[in-house]
């Protein structure tokens, strides 16, 4: 199977957040600003959703943006019947990890900050949260191939899955980066966040083939243009 | 639905090592047979404030040795140590592979005379690499304002790492990098075993990488996850973990190219504890769900698993969450099963690679592997725990587990046999 069904798609960067739905919105000025700043405390659970997430305020940043792109996805998980949620494969890329979070351990070691030293600590909190219990992996994609989208979409192919869930984050600090890394290797962008809710092809207008784009390109022009006959919590119950 | 029913078998044709033991995968052989440890104090953590100063760590003479034979290399030590496992798994692949594969003289006269490896071109050669720091010892020195290459700043990320290893090694066919946790060996020999069903390569290169690092100890140390006098899996007077260090290699290849014997990747599962992000669930059911559904793949039976090779770190959590994991799957016929984290220490994105080749070495030999560091067994976990190797009566289907932080597991079923 070349082919994945796309049922929701999120993303959020610098330019704004949204989901296929609601479409790309811009941050307010104040965050917005904040932003710009690289304050990503900025960003705060609240300030764009309705429902409780009562571990925010402990997890690492980047496992905040892994977490705020699912929950954009609108995709009413927690009406997900728990049997379905054995069959959900969960798979994570993220080009630079978990560099800042090994920053900060470093500069304060306590136990909760090593807790989030992991790539795959973001993984973790998205399980936790929505009681997700079928395969997972954490990749980190080498050279733009072998990322998130192709290996879900090998679960739902073999049947390992009967829904996954693809997400992709980076926060990197410039200046950081700078001082690790050649400009060739260095980030193009600072960070960004975004989450691809996919199926089986169904033959409904949402299929995509293999390999065309990375997870965070599919996921903006997704939010920039919609996914055909999407309604909220589509393919989740 | 399942198209690897069709999907061409997958072998390890081939492996190599670094470890507390020493350079290579004979050292490490002769202590599993012997149910040795390499776990030693270290005298340079003395004084660090770290909860245990013992640890599986590479002796300074091999780490003499290979910065010698690589200069360029002599401050990105997680190259050094992933490179060197990989070109004994190279070296043992070219030359059929005698060391891990009891192969027959005539087949391996063939394999060298036709070039095996050569034969293979970059584009249909693949790598993954599996790892959870990379080279973190840099991020320690740059924090420290101490020097160090451009090398070992960009082994920091393993993405990169794992770019510069496939491009060391002749691979122009796809790369990967796994990083989850203690489960990122099993799932990189998972992905690399598909990347040979999907016909992405003909040869797959799976390392695994981790350091003995002030950082890693560190968090074990605020954890209070170290044993002070080393790991003691599945005993009643368990403390924790020990750390470990090292690289563990294997070639994948399809079963059809390898001769006479070998260790066939038959099935693989993973799942989420969807519970707590340091701890394990506490009932093993999440383990329980990722062994079952490496059986289903495997297509077998849990009563045709002969032998289990344990996460066992040591922990209390750890191994009380395992042996119901293994009752939940096995009931009251639990295998015979060992931990080889006294043997090592916890190497984290190595253990998978490793303990995979430690199957191995069991295979081979037909010996149940003991568990090194353990002396009264708790009796809560099942009985069938092997404290010393004995004979194995017939050793062909073994499972293979690991958990780790963010609640993950993986298990995966290998077959040894001919054909």
């Amino acid at each position: 199977m070349s082919q994945f069904a796309v049922l929701a798609a999120s993303f959020m960067g610098a330019e704004g957040c949204g989901n296929d739905l609601t479409r790309l919105r811009p941050w307010p000025a104040p965050v917005a600003e904040a932003l710009e700043r690289g304050e990503f405390e900025a960003l705060r659970w609240r300030a764009l959703f309705r429902s409780e997430a009562s571990r925010f305020g402990r997890m690492d940043l980047l496992s905040r943006l892994g977490l705020m792109a699912v929950e954009l996805l609108d995709a009413s998980f927690d009406t997900m019947e728990p049997s379905r949620r054995d069959a959900v494969g969960v798979c994570v890329e993220t080009r630079f990890g978990c560099t800042a979070a090994d920053v900060l351990f470093l500069q304060t070691p306590m136990a909760g900050a090593f807790a989030c030293t992991l790539p795959s600590t973001v993984l973790g909190e998205i399980c936790i949260r929505h009681r997700f219990r079928g395969p997972v992996l954490c990749v980190l994609p080498v050279s733009g191939r072998g990322g998130s989208l192709e290996i879900a979409t090998g679960w739902l192919h073999r049947g390992e899955a009967d829904a996954c869930l693809c997400v992709a984050c980076d926060l990197m600090d410039k200046r950081f980066a700078a001082s690790m890394l050649s400009p060739h290797d260095a980030p193009g962008e600072a960070w960004q966040s975004c989450a691809v809710w996919i199926g089986r092809p169904t033959g409904a207008g949402r299929e995509h083939p293999l390999g065309s784009d990375s997870l965070p390109r599919l996921a903006r022009s997704l939010v920039a243009s919609g996914v055909p006959a999407r309604n909220p919590g589509a393919g989740v119950s | 639905m399942d198209s690897t029913m069709t999907a061409p078998p997958v072998a390890i044709a081939a492996g190599g090592a670094v470890t507390a033991l020493g350079l290579g995968r004979k050292p490490l052989e002769q202590a599993v047979l012997a149910n040795a440890s390499g776990l030693r104090d270290c005298p340079r953590l003395a004084g660090k404030g770290f909860q245990s100063t013992v640890g599986g760590y590479v002796p300074d003479e091999v780490w003499r040795s290979l910065r010698e034979r690589d200069p360029a290399h002599a401050d990105a030590p997680a190259f050094l140590l992933a490179d060197a496992a990989l070109r004994e798994a190279l070296a043992d692949f070219s030359s059929g592979g005698r060391e891990v594969l009891p192969v027959s003289p005539t087949a391996r006269e063939a394999s060298c005379e036709s070039g095996v490896l050569d034969a293979v071109p970059a584009s249909r050669r693949g790598l993954v690499l599996s790892t959870t720091k990379a080279n973190i010892t840099a991020l320690e020195a740059a924090l420290d304002h101490r020097p160090g290459s451009v090398t070992a700043r960009r082994h920091l990320f393993p993405a990169l790492l794992a770019a510069d290893l496939a491009a060391a090694h002749g691979v122009a066919g796809p790369a990967q990098c796994v990083s989850i946790a203690c489960v990122s060996g099993l799932l990189a020999i998972q992905q690399g075993a598909l990347l040979i069903q999907d016909d992405k390569a003909d040869l797959v290169f799976v390392v695994g990488v981790d350091l003995f690092s002030d950082f890693v100890l560190s968090g074990f140390t605020v954890l209070k996850s170290l044993d002070p006098v080393g790991c003691r899996p599945f005993d009643t007077e368990r403390k924790g973990l020990s750390l470990g260090e090292g690289a563990g290699a294997v070639v994948l290849a399809r079963r059809e190219t390898l001769p006479s014997l070998a260790l066939r990747v038959t099935g693989w599962g993973s799942s989420n504890d969807a519970n707590h992000l340091t701890g394990p669930s506490r009932d093993g059911s999440g383990l329980a769900l990722a062994m079952n559904r490496a059986l289903q793949k495997a297509g077998v039976a849990p009563r045709a698993i002969d032998f289990v090779h344990a996460h066992g770190t040591g922990t209390n959590y750890n191994d009380a969450m395992e042996g119901m994991a293994l009752r939940s799957v096995f009931q009251a016929d639990v295998p015979p099963y060992c931990s080889s984290k006294g043997l090592l220490g916890h190497t984290l994105g190595a253990a998978g690679l490793l303990e995979t080749l430690v199957c191995l070495i069991a295979a081979r030999h037909q010996l149940l592997p003991g568990t090194p560091g353990l002396r009264t067994p708790d009796p809560s976990v099942p009985d069938s725990l092997l404290q010393k190797p004995r004979p194995a009566q017939s050793l062909r289907r073994l499972l293979k587990l690991n958990a780790g932080f963010g609640g993950v597991n993986a298990a995966l079923v290998l077959e040894w046999g001919g054909g």
